[in-house]
């Protein structure tokens, strides 16, 4: 009995150290830039969906206007290195900070609302900074270009310090070891108190209210923080991209995106935006690529009735019956019975 | 001066269907507590729907009423029964379910693609008896189309209020929103007034369809733009309330054609969005809500 057990363990080790072997090998043996730009920004949609996750999942609100953090990231490191020659490695903390003093703003008033409200509100917000962005060629003393988006200016060959680099290895590395990290973040969140307090305040906010838990200080944190890790994914992309305009990295679009990712993922845990990312970026990209030119839109009707589907039949999200798959898998291999888990 | 008085009079006409739309919207999450994000969506299928019954028929676009009203309502009752119900009952002690919202959410991708699909993305007008046609009051210009749609919210809101107050159907749905529990337990069938309310959103939002074919561009993503003035009409008016709709409707419109006349008409979204912000700090029930719905 107590063989099976460990055995079990043993197997669930050893394929979590191959999966963390086989992401981190990829390009060693995959050559094709364009796969691995695909992977690149799987990973970005990733980081992305589990900052929000941070906001969304676990203070248990539904931020429809994250775009406004992503395109304040990328905009200020953008600006800097154009004005100043400021390298985006300093931009991106000065984008990040903006970015938690803009969401903590925000976030004071409206997190004290219901649902419907701060939904509503954080989407008036996005698209409020969209069209102020549109409507802007000049913000001080920095040219942002209105509707037409900035160009990152081309520094020629390898230059760490510009964060510009000719192969796609290094933004692959990059962008896989910054969603370790905020993975690490959320797990960590997990398990402290005020994380506790967080879950807590999402999910029953009048009974943690009455037991002593400040439930808006945390949610306004769990914001602040979720802004600025945002807005680093958003310098990223701004330089992986190279190019981009308000209607894209601010769009409604974008940011609803971001939130369905994790949802049809499972919002409020570690692996679920991740899951949802894995699952649903190809599914996008690929019927974007296959059946576009035959049904412009297509695309788009097949992304509606999965997140209705998914809604009506696992609205915890599809990391639930994952693990439950996966955990049968572990079962089946090393023999071990449920009971003897418990 | 004059100028400033026609800008009021094209504030308030375009703020009267701004309002009517918004009340289908503000109906809805008033009896069942959930916001329909198809709700825009819904408005494209009414304008679909007018311009066809135009196009084919050569109809007054008002008598394409007879067909939109009913095919939008048993569509806004199909679509609640079928798909918002299964969560409203899974979820029973959840307040304001967030999966309505993406579920609705995945409608209006569905629906806005089908358009694109079978009709194409190009902007399609259609020429009606009163388009373009204007009615003089002194020197002031009432373009025809918009003052019936004026008289049609006001005529709408007018029935909408008189069949909650005054019919059994109207009551229940008013009993169902003040407290579920306590209406299951008098008899109604929540789920069933919860169909109702859905379709009544549902038709209004074709109503609007009927009335903007006369001087409106109809493509297949035009709800979005109605989708998010909506949503910020209904906040500023107050979830649920049907005057504070039709209030909410007319602040926007007649801050964009007062603002208009003094800057760029893309920098009068942007006040209403700060004047949106702006209540939701002062005020978060907004000007007409209720402490309860916040």
């Amino acid at each position: 009995m107590n063989t099976g057990i460990q055995k079990r363990k043993k197997i669930d080790t050893t394929l979590k150290v191959l999966l963390a072997l086989f992401v981190f090998t990829v390009p060693l043996w995959v050559t094709s830039p364009t796969t691995l730009q695909i992977l690149i920004f799987l990973f970005l949609y990733a980081y992305l969906t589990t900052t929000w996750n941070l906001v969304g999942g676990f203070a248990g609100v539904l931020p429809l206007g994250h775009s406004a953090y992503v395109g304040i990231g990328a905009y200020a490191s953008t600006v800097l290195f154009i004005s100043y020659g400021v390298s985006p490695w300093i931009g991106m903390w000065v984008g990040g900070l903006i970015a938690a003093i803009v969401g903590i703003i925000i976030g004071i008033p409206t997190l004290k609302l219901r649902g419907a409200y701060f939904a509503l509100s954080t989407m008036a917000f996005g698209e409020g900074v969209r069209v102020l962005v549109e409507n802007t060629m000049q913000l001080g003393p920095f040219n942002i270009n209105g509707p037409r988006g900035i160009c990152v200016p081309l520094i020629p060959g390898n230059n760490i310090a510009a964060f510009q680099f000719l192969s796609k290895v290094p933004y692959y590395y990059i962008i896989l070891i910054m969603l370790c990290v905020v993975l690490f973040i959320t797990w960590y969140i997990s398990r402290i108190r005020p994380g506790y307090y967080l879950a807590a305040g999402g999910e029953e906010p009048e009974a943690a209210q009455s037991l002593g838990v400040n439930v808006a200080k945390y949610k306004v944190w769990a914001m602040g923080l979720s802004c600025f890790l945002t807005a680093l994914g958003g310098t990223f992309l701004a330089q992986l991209a190279l190019y981009f305009y308000p209607k894209q990295i601010l769009g409604l679009d974008f940011s609803f995106e971001l939130a369905f990712i994790a949802l049809i993922g499972g919002r409020g845990t570690i692996a679920g935006p991740v899951v949802g990312a894995l699952i649903l970026r190809p599914v996008s990209e690929l019927t974007r690529i296959y059946l576009s030119a035959v049904l412009p839109g297509l695309h788009l009707v097949i992304f509606g009735l999965v997140l209705i589907l998914v809604m009506l039949y696992q609205p915890k999200g599809l990391v639930g019956p994952l693990e439950k798959l996966y955990n049968w898998f572990l079962d089946k291999v090393s023999g071990t019975e449920k009971e003897v888990r418990t | 001066m004059d100028i400033i008085i026609q800008a009021l009079i094209n504030g308030l006409l375009t703020g009267s269907y701004y309002g009517l739309a918004a009340l289908g919207l503000t109906i809805i999450f008033g009896v069942i507590k959930v916001i329909n994000f198809a709700h825009g969506s819904l408005l494209m299928v009414g304008m679909f729907a007018a311009y066809w019954m135009v196009r084919l028929t050569g109809w007054h676009p008002y008598a394409a009423l007879i067909v939109v009203v009913p095919l939008l309502f048993l569509f806004g009752y199909a679509l609640q029964g079928i798909l918002i119900k299964p969560i409203l009952e899974g979820q029973r002690d959840v307040r304001e379910p967030t999966e309505v919202i993406i579920v609705t959410t995945g409608v209006w991708y569905i629906l806005d693609n089908l358009a694109l699909m079978i009709f194409g993305a190009e902007y399609r007008v259609v020429q009606t008896s009163i388009t373009g046609q204007i009615f003089m009051l002194g020197d002031y210009i009432f373009p025809k189309a918009q003052l019936y749609g004026l008289i049609t919210t006001a005529v709408t809101a007018g029935l909408v209020l008189w069949f909650l107050k005054y019919t059994k159907t109207g009551m229940s749905i008013r009993a169902a929103s003040l407290d579920r529990d306590a209406a299951s337990l008098m008899g109604i069938n929540q789920y069933r007034v919860y169909n109702i309310a859905f379709g009544i959103g549902a038709m209004i939002a074709g109503i609007v369809g009927c009335v903007l074919i006369p001087f409106y561009y109809v493509f297949p993503t035009v709800g979005v733009i109605f989708d998010v003035k909506c949503f910020i009409i209904v906040v500023l008016g107050g979830l649920g309330s049907i005057p504070g709709a039709l209030a909410g409707g007319v602040i926007v419109g007649l801050i964009e054609s007062t603002f208009s006349q003094y800057m760029t008409s893309t920098w009068t979204e942007l006040i209403v969005y700060v004047v949106f912000l702006a209540v939701l700090f002062i005020r978060p029930a907004g000007l007409f809500g209720e402490k309860r719905d916040w």
